[in-house]
């Protein structure tokens, strides 16, 4: 069942006081968050965030597609990663 | 850029009696198996995809070096792999493929190496280099501008920018793990 649309998003608290802080200083930093419960939200957009997965901190570079998704879908607990064969990477 | 050979497949159970194989290709997309030439056993001997056809997850492939049911069980389980330069030139000078950064050296400005890149995984918010360094686990880096300015390939390191509290051990207050509650 959906969440109900008054309550608006959930995102805790500690988060956007690290994400005001990390925006003001406007240099290139991961902020390290365990809230993987926490909505991303449009001005989170362009930050980094590294989100704990368990283990480690993951770096989730957050665009606009990734809005209303939770942090914890870009942080895998576990991982396989195949081979990588003809694969590319993009340097963003 | 990398001189091993690069693992593009799998021959798994021979299908059908004409000689064809299941094939699990590593590929993106898997067809792309038969783009970049004659694919290479462990033994060094070469096969020719003769014609190749998708079934679910694997794929249906025809060489033409083996030619019935019998000969076909002989390759069950063989890897396939290709030359690094049989892989056509990336798209700009902003895309790398995964076999020529896995490997290289992670140097920070100061010359210091800090590890050497394990895997570029993608979980969906962009690629990261996953590096190893001497001693202790993994860890991650977004592979963009502001935190990887240089990628040499050629020399066999990228250059990174880390904020100075990169790799401080930093411990989660209650409010942060929701313990708060």
């Amino acid at each position: 069942m959906a969440r109900s649309v008054w309550k608006g998003p959930f995102v805790d608290g500690y988060l956007l006081k690290k994400a005001e802080k990390a925006r003001a200083s406007s240099r290139a930093e991961v902020i390290k968050i365990w809230s993987r419960r926490s909505t991303i939200l449009p001005h989170f957009v362009g930050l980094t965030f590294g989100v704990y997965n368990g283990q480690k901190h993951v770096p989730v570079l957050v665009s606009e597609d990734m809005v209303g998704q939770k942090f914890g879908e870009f942080s895998p607990t576990r991982t396989y990663y195949g081979h990588s064969a003809d694969k590319k990477a993009r340097r963003k | 850029m990398t001189s091993d050979p690069i693992l593009v497949g799998r021959i798994g159970a021979a299908h059908g009696i004409r000689g064809e194989v299941r094939v699990k290709a590593f590929t993106e997309p898997a067809e792309a198996l038969g783009d970049y030439g004659p694919l290479m056993l462990p033994d060094g001997r070469r096969l020719t995809i003769e014609r190749m056809r998708d079934q679910g997850t694997m794929l249906v492939v025809k060489f033409r070096e083996i030619a019935d049911r019998t000969a076909a069980e002989r390759f069950n389980g063989l890897d396939l792999t290709i030359e690094r330069s049989a892989l056509p030139a990336p798209d700009d000078e902003e895309t790398f493929y995964h076999a020529d950064l896995v490997g290289l050296a992670v140097v920070d400005g100061t010359g210091d190496t800090l590890g050497r890149i394990v895997a570029v995984p993608n979980f969906g918010a962009g690629d990261l280099l996953e590096v190893q360094p001497a001693e202790g686990g993994t860890y991650y880096l977004p592979f963009t501008r502001a935190f990887v300015p240089t990628v040499d390939v050629a020399g066999g390191r990228v250059t990174v920018e880390l904020p100075a509290d990169f790799f401080d051990t930093e411990e989660p207050t209650d409010a942060e793990t929701g313990d708060d509650a």
